[in-house]
C-alpha cells in the first residue's frame, strides 16, 4: 500500500524532477546560503532584477538537493483554488484535484512561486500557514489539514524595481522569508556566463557585457531596467548563428528594451562605440 | 574718361536698339531722383551685366524696383539691390531672378527696415537654403515678429536664435536641438552620467560658435556645424560629445599656462586630446569608428602649422595613417612610449614639439587657428590661466574664443540644489520670514507651436509662501451652503475610481466562475437545487484617486461673476472649500495650490495644502489669503503641479484646474502661443498617467480651454452650484 502510494507520487513528480545539472555560475555564496536555509526548510525569497538568474538558481538548487521543483507563475487572476486545488467532476462523481502547492506540500517538492507580487494579496495569504513553524496546509473543502512533507520548501521570487507601486507584498508575507539578493554578476563572471550559455567566444562575450553596462547606465535615465544577462545570452545566440554583433544587439537588446526613438538612437550609438 | 567710354561701349552691347535710350532714361531718372549718387552709380554699374544674364528689358525694369526700394527701405538697400541682382541672376537664371525680385519687393513693403540686411545676406542664404527656402524663411521671420520692427531686425540680422534655427531646418541641417535629446542618453550610456549640454549662445564669438567646448562641467555645443549635412552632422555631434566626455573622464587637472608660447599651448592641447581619446578607445574600441573618419588631413598637404597640426592629430589617432614628416614621426614615437594615464605626458611632448616647430621656422598664427578636426573642442577648459590675465592673453587667443558668459555656468549649481530639495520643504517655507520672496524651484520648457519645438528650461517656477488671512470668510462661504457640501460629498462618495476587481459567484457577469459551476453541477447530481450564481464580473468598487486642485489667481479673477455679487476668486475659494471638505471627509488624498505669473522668469506657485497635510483652519486661512494679481502662464503651472501629483501612489491622479480664462502673460503677444503650450503640458501629463480636468468659471474663453484640455475635459460653470453638475461628468471620465 505504502509502496503503491510512493509509486503514484513518483509518477506525479516525474516531470518535476530535474534530470541533468542546470548551468549555474555562483557569484557569491548564494549556494551555501540556500543549502543552509533548506537544512531547516526556511522559506526563501529571491530578489533581483529581471533576467539575472533567479529562476535558473532555483532549478540548480533543486537539482543539487535532489528535490523535484514545482514552479507556479503567478498572475493577477490566480485564486487560492488555483494554488491549493479543487473538486472536479468525472463520470462517477467529484474528484479532488491537488493544486501545484498542495502537490509540493504532499510530496516534498520545492514549490517556486515566480513573480509572487503579480498575485493578489488575498491569494498569497494561503502560504502563511506553510511558512511558519506550523508547516501545514488546511484544505477546507476536503476538511483536511495537510502536514507538509519534511522535504517541502517554499521559494518565491520578487523583483523590487519592476512591480507597479500598487503591487507589493504584505508585510506579514514578506517577514516570513529569508531573502537572497541577486544582481547582475561582475564583468568577468557575466562574460563567462554569456560565453557558456550562448556558445560565443570569450572576446565576443566580453564585448556584450560591456554593451550591457552601457545600457545599465541608462536605468533611471529613460530605461526602466538595464539590459539583463538573459538579453546578452540572446544576443550571443543570434551572433553565433551568423548575425553581425551590432545587429544582434539591436535585435536582442536595443529594440526590446525601449520604444523611445531618441533612446533607441542613443543606445545604438553606444553599442557601436563598444564594438 | 577711358573708363566711361568702356562702360558706354559695354552698355551699347548690352542694350541693343530701342532699349539703349530707355536704359539711359532710367539711369537719368535714378540720378535725378535724389536717392544719392551711390544708388544711381550702382545701377549703372550692374545693369549691363544683368541685361546679358537675364534680359535687357528686365535690366531696364530693375530701375523701377530700385526706385521703389529707395523710397520704402532707404538708400542702403537701394544701393545693394542692383549688385545683388547680378549675383542672384548668376545663381538662379532668369526665372529664379524674377521670383526673387518679387520677394524683394514684397519684403520692401512688409518689412522695409530689414530689407538691407536681407539683401546683404542674399547670396549666402541662397546657397544655403535655395530660393524656396528663402521665401519660406522670410515669411516666417515677418510672421514671428508680429509687426515688431526690432524683432524683425533681429531676425534678419540673424541675431535671433530662432532665425538660425529656421535656417537650419530649411537647409536640412541637423542642429543642436535635434541632437540634444539623443546625445544625453548616449553620454549616460557610455560613462554613467551626462554633463549638462547647452547650445552655444548666438552672441558668442565666431570661433566659439564653430567648436564645442566645456567649462565647469557644462558642455557647450555649437547650434550647428555649417557645411555638414544631416547624417554627417549627427556623426559630428556624437563625436564631439564623446570627445568631451573623454576629457571629463580622463583630464584630471588643468595645465597652468605659465610662460608657454601659443604654439606650445596648442600642441599640448592637441596631445591631450589624443591621450584622452586613446584612453577612451581602450574601454570603448568602437569610438574609433566615430573619431577616425573625421580626420581628413593628408601627408601631401603644405608644411604650415595648421596643416601639420591636423596631420599630427590624425597620426596620433589613426595607426594606419602614414606620414613621412620627421616631426610627426618623432611625435608619434614619443607618444607611443608613454604611459597614457600620466597626464603630464601631454605637457612634456607638447613643449618638445613646440620647440622643434620654432626651429623648423614654421609660423603659427594664433588668431586664425581653429582646432581640427571639427569635432574637437576649443580646449579652453584644459588650461588654468592663473590670476594674471595679461600674461595669458596670447595663450588664450590660441584657445580660439572668449569664455562664455558667466551666467551660463552660474545657472547650473543653483538648479541642482533646488531639484534636491525635499518635497515637504516648500510648504514650510513660510516658517522662514526671510523668504518672503519666491524660491525658484524648477525650470520647465515651453512649447512653441510656430516652430513645433520645445524651448528647454524656458520658464522658471518660484514657490511663494501662501499668505494667511482670517478664515472666517471661507468658513462662512462653506457653511452658507451645507446643502451643497452634502451633495458634493455624496457625489464623490458614489464615484468609483479604482482598479477593476474580479467578483465571483454573481448571478450575471461576463465570464463563468469555474468553482461556482462545479459546485452547481455537484448540487444537480446530488439532487439539490443548484445556485444560479455561477458568473463572475469585473467591477470598480472603491475609489483610489489623488486630486490636486490648481487655482488660477491671476488679475482677472477679481472680476465679478454670475449674479455679480462674488468675484471669480470668491467662487474659486468656495469651490475649493467644498471639494476639500468632501474629500477630506472621505480620506481621499488631495492637495491645493494656486498660481499666477509675471513673465516667464517668475511663475508664482502657492502651496495651500499638501497631500500629507490635514484640511484645517490653516488651509482655510490660506485660501482666504489668496489675492488676485498678475497673469496666467498656465503651461508651467500645470507642469509643476503635475510633477507633484505624479509622485502620488494611487490608481488615478487628477489635476483639477480652476481658471477663468485663457492663458496669457505680458511677455507674450501671440494669444495662441500659451494656449498651445498649455495643451502640450496637459498632453505631457497624460503620458505620465495624470488626468487633467478644467473648470472654467464664467469663462469667455471656453474655446481655448477646450483646445487645451480636450472637449470632454473642460466645463464652464457660472456659479458654484453647478459644481455638482460637473462632478458626475468628471468622475465618469475617470472611471473609464
Amino acid at each position: 500500500m505504502n509502496r503503491g502510494t510512493a509509486t503514484r507520487e513518483d509518477d506525479a513528480l516525474k516531470d518535476f524532477r530535474i534530470a541533468s545539472e542546470p548551468y549555474f555560475r555562483p557569484v557569491g555564496n548564494e549556494v551555501a546560503l540556500f543549502e543552509a536555509a533548506f537544512a531547516s526548510r526556511m522559506p526563501v525569497m529571491l530578489k533581483g532584477p529581471t533576467g539575472c538568474g533567479k529562476t535558473r538558481f532555483v532549478e540548480h538548487m533543486a537539482w543539487r538537493l535532489g528535490r523535484p521543483l514545482i514552479t507556479v507563475s503567478c498572475h493577477e487572476d490566480m485564486t487560492a483554488s488555483d494554488l491549493v486545488g479543487r473538486y472536479l467532476l468525472d463520470a462517477d462523481g467529484t474528484v479532488w484535484h491537488d493544486g501545484p502547492l498542495t502537490l509540493a506540500v504532499r510530496t516534498g517538492a520545492i514549490c517556486y512561486l515566480d513573480e509572487i507580487v503579480e498575485a493578489r494579496q488575498d491569494t498569497t495569504v494561503v502560504i502563511h500557514s506553510l511558512t511558519d513553524d506550523r508547516r501545514i496546509l488546511p484544505l477546507e473543502k476536503r476538511n483536511e489539514v495537510l502536514k507538509a512533507h519534511p522535504d517541502f520548501q517554499l521559494v518565491i521570487s520578487y523583483n523590487p524595481g519592476y512591480q507597479s507601486v500598487l503591487k507589493d507584498l504584505k508585510e506579514s508575507t514578506k517577514q516570513r522569508f529569508a531573502a537572497i539578493a541577486f544582481s547582475y554578476p561582475q564583468e568577468a563572471i557575466e562574460a563567462e556566463i554569456v560565453a557558456t550559455e550562448s556558445g560565443v567566444d570569450r572576446a565576443v562575450a566580453q564585448t556584450l557585457v560591456r554593451i550591457a553596462h552601457r545600457a545599465r547606465n541608462l536605468k533611471g535615465h529613460g530605461l526602466e531596467e538595464g539590459a539583463s544577462t538573459r538579453m546578452l545570452i540572446n544576443a550571443g545566440l543570434l551572433a553565433r548563428h551568423g548575425i553581425g554583433l551590432a545587429e544582434a544587439c539591436e535585435v536582442a537588446l536595443v529594440l526590446p528594451i525601449t520604444d523611445d526613438p531618441d533612446m533607441r538612437d542613443a543606445l545604438k550609438a553606444a553599442v557601436a562605440a563598444c564594438i | 574718361m577711358a573708363h566711361q567710354d568702356a562702360l558706354s561701349q559695354e552698355a551699347r552691347n548690352a542694350f541693343p536698339g530701342d532699349l539703349h535710350p530707355a536704359w539711359i532714361r532710367a539711369c537719368r531718372r535714378l540720378a535725378g531722383a535724389g536717392y544719392g549718387e551711390a544708388v544711381a552709380k550702382a545701377y549703372v554699374r550692374s545693369s549691363p551685366r544683368l541685361a546679358l544674364l537675364v534680359s535687357p528689358q528686365a535690366a531696364v525694369d530693375l530701375a523701377g524696383a530700385v526706385s521703389g526700394v529707395a523710397i520704402r527701405a532707404g538708400r542702403v538697400a537701394a544701393e545693394l539691390l542692383p549688385q545683388q541682382a547680378v549675383s542672384v541672376a548668376e545663381m538662379l537664371g532668369e526665372d529664379g531672378f524674377l521670383r526673387w525680385l518679387r520677394l524683394v519687393e514684397d519684403v520692401g513693403v512688409k518689412a522695409s527696415e530689414s530689407l538691407a540686411h536681407l539683401l546683404e545676406q542674399t547670396p549666402q542664404l541662397l546657397t544655403q537654403i535655395g530660393l524656396e527656402g528663402l521665401q519660406t524663411w522670410t515669411r516666417i521671420g515677418i510672421r514671428m515678429a508680429e509687426g515688431d520692427k526690432q524683432r524683425r531686425l533681429r531676425f534678419f540680422r540673424l541675431e535671433d536664435p530662432s532665425a538660425v534655427r529656421w535656417l537650419q531646418r530649411a537647409s536640412g541641417q541637423t542642429g543642436f536641438t535635434d541632437m540634444e535629446s539623443r546625445l544625453r542618453p548616449f553620454l549616460t550610456a557610455l560613462w554613467g552620467d551626462s554633463p549638462p549640454l547647452r547650445e552655444t549662445p548666438a552672441n558668442a564669438p565666431e570661433q566659439a560658435r564653430r567648436r564645442a567646448g566645456f567649462d565647469g562641467g557644462i558642455v557647450r555645443l555649437p547650434s550647428s556645424f555649417p557645411g555638414f549635412q544631416a547624417r554627417d552632422a549627427e556623426h559630428l555631434y556624437r563625436a564631439a560629445a564623446a570627445h568631451i566626455a573623454a576629457h571629463l573622464r580622463f583630464t584630471r587637472d588643468r595645465f597652468p599656462v605659465g610662460g608657454l608660447k601659443p604654439a606650445q599651448v596648442a600642441l599640448v592641447s592637441l596631445i591631450e586630446d589624443a591621450r584622452v581619446e586613446q584612453l577612451a578607445m581602450l574601454e570603448l574600441p568602437g569610438l574609433a569608428r566615430l573619431f577616425l573618419p573625421l580626420h581628413s588631413a593628408q601627408p601631401s598637404s603644405a608644411v604650415t602649422a595648421p596643416a601639420l597640426f591636423a596631420r599630427l592629430s590624425r597620426a596620433l589617432a589613426d595607426p594606419s595613417y602614414e606620414d613621412p614628416n620627421p616631426w610627426i614621426a618623432k611625435a608619434r614615437k614619443a607618444f607611443a612610449g608613454e604611459e597614457l594615464h600620466d597626464q603630464q605626458l601631454s605637457r612634456r611632448i607638447g613643449n618638445l614639439l613646440g620647440n622643434d616647430l620654432g626651429q623648423m621656422r614654421v609660423q603659427f598664427d594664433p588668431k586664425n587657428y581653429v582646432v581640427q578636426p571639427p569635432y574637437r573642442d576649443d580646449n579652453l577648459a584644459l588650461w588654468d590661466f592663473g590670476d594674471d590675465d595679461s600674461q595669458a592673453q596670447d595663450a588664450e587667443q590660441v584657445l580660439s574664443s572668449a569664455r562664455i558668459r558667466r551666467e551660463e555656468n552660474d545657472e547650473h549649481p543653483g538648479r541642482t540644489e533646488q531639484e534636491n530639495k525635499p518635497d515637504g520643504e516648500a510648504g514650510r517655507v513660510e516658517l522662514q520670514p526671510a523668504l518672503m520672496e519666491g524660491v525658484p524651484v524648477a525650470r520647465y520648457g515651453e512649447f512653441d507651436y510656430v516652430t513645433g519645438r520645445e524651448q528647454p528650461d524656458w520658464v522658471s517656477v518660484k514657490e511663494y509662501p501662501a499668505q494667511a488671512a482670517s478664515a472666517g470668510q471661507v468658513a462662512r462661504l462653506r457653511d452658507d451652503r451645507t446643502d451643497l457640501a452634502n451633495r458634493v460629498t455624496a457625489l464623490i462618495r458614489s464615484a468609483k475610481v479604482s482598479r477593476a476587481e474580479r467578483l465571483r459567484r454573481q448571478s450575471e457577469g461576463e465570464f463563468l466562475d469555474i468553482d461556482a459551476c462545479i459546485d452547481a453541477a455537484i448540487a444537480r447530481r446530488i439532487g439539490e437545487p443548484p445556485s444560479p450564481r455561477i458568473h463572475g464580473r469585473y467591477e470598480r468598487r472603491s475609489r483610489d484617486l489623488s486630486v490636486l486642485l490648481l487655482l488660477d489667481v491671476s488679475q482677472s479673477t477679481s472680476d465679478l461673476v454670475g449674479n455679480r455679487r462674488h468675484t471669480v476668486l470668491d467662487v474659486e475659494r468656495q469651490a475649493a472649500a467644498l471639494l476639500s471638505q468632501a474629500m477630506s471627509g472621505l480620506d481621499d488624498p488631495f492637495a491645493i495650490a494656486a498660481f499666477c505669473s509675471d513673465r516667464r522668469e517668475d511663475v508664482r506657485y502657492f502651496r495651500i495644502k499638501d497631500f500629507a497635510q490635514p484640511y484645517d483652519g490653516l488651509v482655510e486661512a490660506r485660501l482666504a489669503g489668496l489675492q488676485s494679481g498678475f497673469s496666467t502662464r498656465l503651461g508651467a503651472a500645470v507642469r509643476h503641479a503635475g510633477a507633484d501629483l505624479a509622485k502620488q501612489r494611487s490608481y488615478r491622479r487628477l489635476l483639477l484646474v480652476v481658471s477663468d480664462g485663457e492663458p496669457s502673460d505680458i511677455d507674450t503677444e501671440d494669444r495662441r502661443y500659451l494656449v498651445e503650450d498649455a495643451r502640450r503640458a496637459v498632453q505631457g501629463l497624460s503620458r505620465l498617467g495624470v488626468n487633467t480636468f478644467c473648470v472654467g468659471l464664467d469663462s469667455t474663453a471656453e474655446g481655448s480651454l477646450e483646445r487645451i484640455f480636450g472637449q470632454r475635459n473642460a466645463i464652464n460653470i457660472a456659479t458654484v452650484e453647478r459644481l455638482t453638475e460637473m462632478l458626475p461628468k468628471l468622475y465618469l471620465t475617470l472611471g473609464k
